[in-house]
């Protein structure tokens, strides 16, 4: 059975990824329409404070969610749930910053054994290191059995 | 239903108008796209079969938006602080889905204001289902 405590006295809060990005407005706009978004500062290009929804701020956390020396639990870690927190607008046409750390290990016991969750966090800033927005990735792994 | 312009707007347990957006192949491809997801999974509901799927996918965080677009709609002057959400079973898409929200809690000092959170499909069965936290102004 792992072990919870050691995962997080290992993992947990040491940054594992940075990436960069400059957002593009046209995607932010086709994001927030097909989302059913009505207001101009997420759907007009042009208004003063034109930026992204959260469900945009959401998908750039993909690509890798835990650290490289991360152990295989069992299957692929399923996608369990996505968490954004705004502190300040993220906008289109600048440098941002996304720095990745594991945030929380936990598990829970279900009916077909026990469950694993890796929250990662990517924490977005600008280039004068403000800080913008927090994206949690919750992946869930059913334990492997013992053999 | 009233319009929210500050929190003293907010009603405990009021249910917000329920949002049918569209989740047509239609909708989903130019979302998946935008995001860098484009693939079969998302529009195309034979590749997506052939994965195992039972369809293709409505994205979670398509879902996400749909929940932020509800509370928006409800109170345009709202900041949408943290929404939280889990991915309980996939939306499959060209599927009605049914995007409500409900407000559990009000802070009258901070204007901050909770409310739950769900899409469920026609057949009534939760798909996504999470909390958001708000921000409204104190006075007009």
């Amino acid at each position: 059975m792992v072990d919870i405590e050691e995962l997080k006295s290992k993992f947990l809060n040491t940054e594992f990824d940075t990436k960069d990005f400059i957002l593009d407005a046209a995607k932010l706009q086709i994001v927030a329409k097909q989302c059913g978004e009505q207001l101009p500062m997420y759907c007009d290009t042009s208004h003063p404070d034109f930026q992204a929804l959260p469900s945009y701020i959401a998908s750039l956390a993909a690509g890798r969610h835990l650290p490289i020396d991360f152990p295989r639990l069992g299957g692929i870690p399923m996608d369990g749930g996505k968490a954004v927190t705004c502190h300040a607008p993220v906008k289109p046409n600048v440098k941002l910053t996304g720095k990745t750390h594991l945030h929380d290990i936990y598990d829970k016991q279900g009916r077909s054994g026990r469950m694993l969750f890796m929250v990662s966090r990517m924490e977005i800033y600008d280039e004068a290191g403000t800080h913008l927005a927090s994206s949690d990735s919750r992946m869930v792994v059913r334990e492997k059995p013992a053999q | 239903m009233s319009t929210i312009n500050t929190v003293a707007d907010v009603e405990f347990g009021v249910e917000l108008a329920t949002m049918t957006p569209d989740t047509s192949l239609d909708a989903v491809r130019p979302f998946a796209e935008a995001v860098g997801w484009g693939g079969g999974r998302f529009d195309d509901h034979e590749k997506a079969k052939k994965e195992g799927l039972p369809g293709a996918l409505v994205p979670g965080i398509m879902a996400m938006g749909f929940l932020t677009s509800i509370i928006h709609r409800w109170a345009p002057v709202a900041k949408v602080t943290t929404i939280d959400t889990v991915f309980r079973a996939p939306l499959i898409a060209d599927e009605i889905c049914l995007v409500n929200a409900v407000v559990t809690d009000i802070d009258e000092d901070t204007g901050v204001v909770e409310l739950d959170l769900t899409v469920k499909n026609e057949r009534d069965e939760t798909r996504v289902f999470g909390t958001a936290s708000v921000s409204l102004p104190l006075s007009a």
